[in-house]
């Protein structure tokens, strides 16, 4: 029996003693990958197909609950903001053959359709809402990507305590699918600057994070390395997963 | 009683049980960090007050103290639930204590990634098993057939001593057929379909199996339930295991060999 108190003890100690280095072989080391291997695995595995489930009226959450980074309140934004957004134009560019300034009525004009969807926080809440937007499939075609371009960032109005501008990314696949659009209304009126006025992406097969407000310009690229964390967005930056269908 | 050895466990039950031991502790403990996100269930789709099952809830100022509410019945639980250790020698409005989440106090983005992976673990671990217990036969022996049914209340009554002998059974008794069946057959795939329907991914690629559970807040509520559930089973796999014998127990879920005794056939 004292032998057997003398090994578990041992053991414990080891335990604490190892601690640090566990911990930083967990942070940083092989497991680390096999982490981001996990996700690209998951991609794989259910990748982006089907649809996700349409709502009816009576679902609807008409106070959508706001979250994410504070609501722009200075400089560009607020200028816009201030005149009813009639000055702001969506830029298309990057990895295109045609670049695109568009403004709310030409984003209207290229063909919006409601969707009432669930959107599901990666916190772990859900919340119905009726969107009102353009396919971003519809939008991205106008500028005609080259061959070579494979992701569309999206680049934000909004920015945390420490400066970072928010930012997003989908591959083009993700972005082809039918429920992921630029939404312009929230449940019947125009989107309000709490829940990113005037153009938000919304993508209904991934979790809530994927979904930036406050878009103010889409750039196709090849490779999304370069791009600030080089993740392909702000809380992909922050550690949370690219894929965000699970 | 006969005496002697026996080689009880085969290389692959060993392996994948420690692997799932492993996989289930670390699912329990990031699960709960991620529950801590949004700690509250709804038996609901969307996320509705109206329908909440499970809540906790924080008073901050002199006297703080932690609620755990169960279906709207308020329990106080200040320093374990609510109002608990932030995993930094302080207490905080929070659900779950920091020295049970994993891999952190608070890391949600850690804590996902961590609950994918051990979920991958815990899968290959189950369909491993399962594999070489049905070429090997032992799952023959585990799973419970309606023969068993008559003879689970005498083998209660054995395990409260209102009994003197086991009723005849193969090698594991019935109550143990009926606890392995549940948790292999029922719960490890439950919690798995379940965790899977949380992801608007999934429910997108097979809306009939969210719709199943009642909704992506209702199989939140259903995964929850069933981690609990699977806690009462290790609770009960546990105090078995130190009850029959927990060295002769350990020794053959390590080595293979079991020593035969007065405890045979009434293990964990």
């Amino acid at each position: 029996m004292k032998r057997r108190l003398f090994i578990a003890s041992s053991l414990a100690s080891l335990g604490l003693a190892g601690c640090g280095r566990v911990k930083e072989s967990l942070t940083n080391g092989p497991f680390r990958g096999a982490l981001v291997s996990t996700e690209k695995l998951n991609d794989k595995v259910i990748g982006t197909h089907g649809l996700a489930r349409e709502y009816a009226e009576a679902d609807i959450d008409r106070n959508f609950r706001v979250n994410g980074l504070d609501t722009p309140s200075d400089g560009a934004y607020a200028a816009l903001a201030k005149d009813g957004f009639r000055g702001y134009q969506l830029v298309v560019d990057g990895l295109v053959d045609r670049p695109q300034k568009l403004s709310l009525g030409e984003l209207r004009a290229a063909g919006v359709k409601p969707q009432i969807t669930r959107h599901d926080c990666v916190e772990g809440w859900s919340a119905i809402g009726k969107w009102n937007g353009v396919q971003l499939g519809t939008v991205l075609a106008m500028a005609q990507p080259k061959s070579n371009a494979r992701y569309c960032v999206f680049h934000c109005f909004d920015r945390d305590q420490s400066g970072q501008l928010y930012y997003e990314s989908l591959d083009l696949g993700q972005a082809a699918h039918p429920q992921t659009i630029l939404a312009l209304d929230l449940n019947d009126k125009p989107l309000d600057n709490d829940h990113g006025a005037p153009v938000r992406l919304k993508i209904p097969t991934q979790l809530g994070y994927k979904s930036a407000k406050w878009v103010s310009r889409i750039e196709l690229v090849a490779d999304l390395k370069p791009i600030n964390g080089g993740t392909g967005g702000y809380w992909e930056d922050q550690g949370y997963e690219w894929y965000a269908g699970i | 009683m006969t005496s002697g050895k026996i080689y009880r466990h085969s290389i692959a039950a060993r392996t994948t049980h420690w692997l799932w031991t492993i996989a289930m502790l670390v699912l329990v403990m990031s699960g709960l960090q991620i529950f801590n996100a949004a700690p509250y269930l709804d038996a609901s789709d969307k996320s509705d007050p109206a329908r909440r099952v499970l809540a906790f809830d924080a008073q901050e100022g002199d006297k703080p103290a932690g609620y755990t509410i169960v279906f709207g019945h308020r329990f106080t639980t200040t320093h374990l639930f609510g109002y608990t250790d932030d995993g930094a020698g302080a207490e905080t409005p929070r659900a779950f204590p920091g020295w049970l989440t994993l891999p952190g106090p608070q890391s949600l983005a850690d804590g996902r990634r961590w609950h994918l992976f051990f979920a991958w673990a815990l899968f290959i671990a189950w369909v491993a098993y399962l594999i070489s217990a049905a070429v090997r036969g032992t799952l023959r022996e585990l799973v419970i057939r309606p023969s068993d049914f008559p003879k689970l209340l005498p083998m209660q009554m054995y395990y409260f001593r209102l009994r003197k002998e086991p009723p005849p059974h193969g090698t594991y008794n019935p109550l143990q057929k009926l606890a392995y069946t549940v948790v292999l057959f029922g719960m490890f795939p439950l919690l798995m379909i379940t965790g899977l329907t949380l992801s608007p991914a999934v429910d997108a690629a097979f809306p009939w199996l969210t719709a199943l559970f009642g909704g992506r807040q209702f199989a939140r509520t259903w995964h929850f339930t069933l981690m609990v559930l699977l806690i009462g089973y290790f609770t009960t796999h546990l105090a078995l295991v130190v009850t029959t014998g927990i060295w002769n127990n350990m020794r053959s879920m390590i080595t293979g060999w079991y020593v035969l005794g007065k405890h045979d056939g009434v293990g964990p």
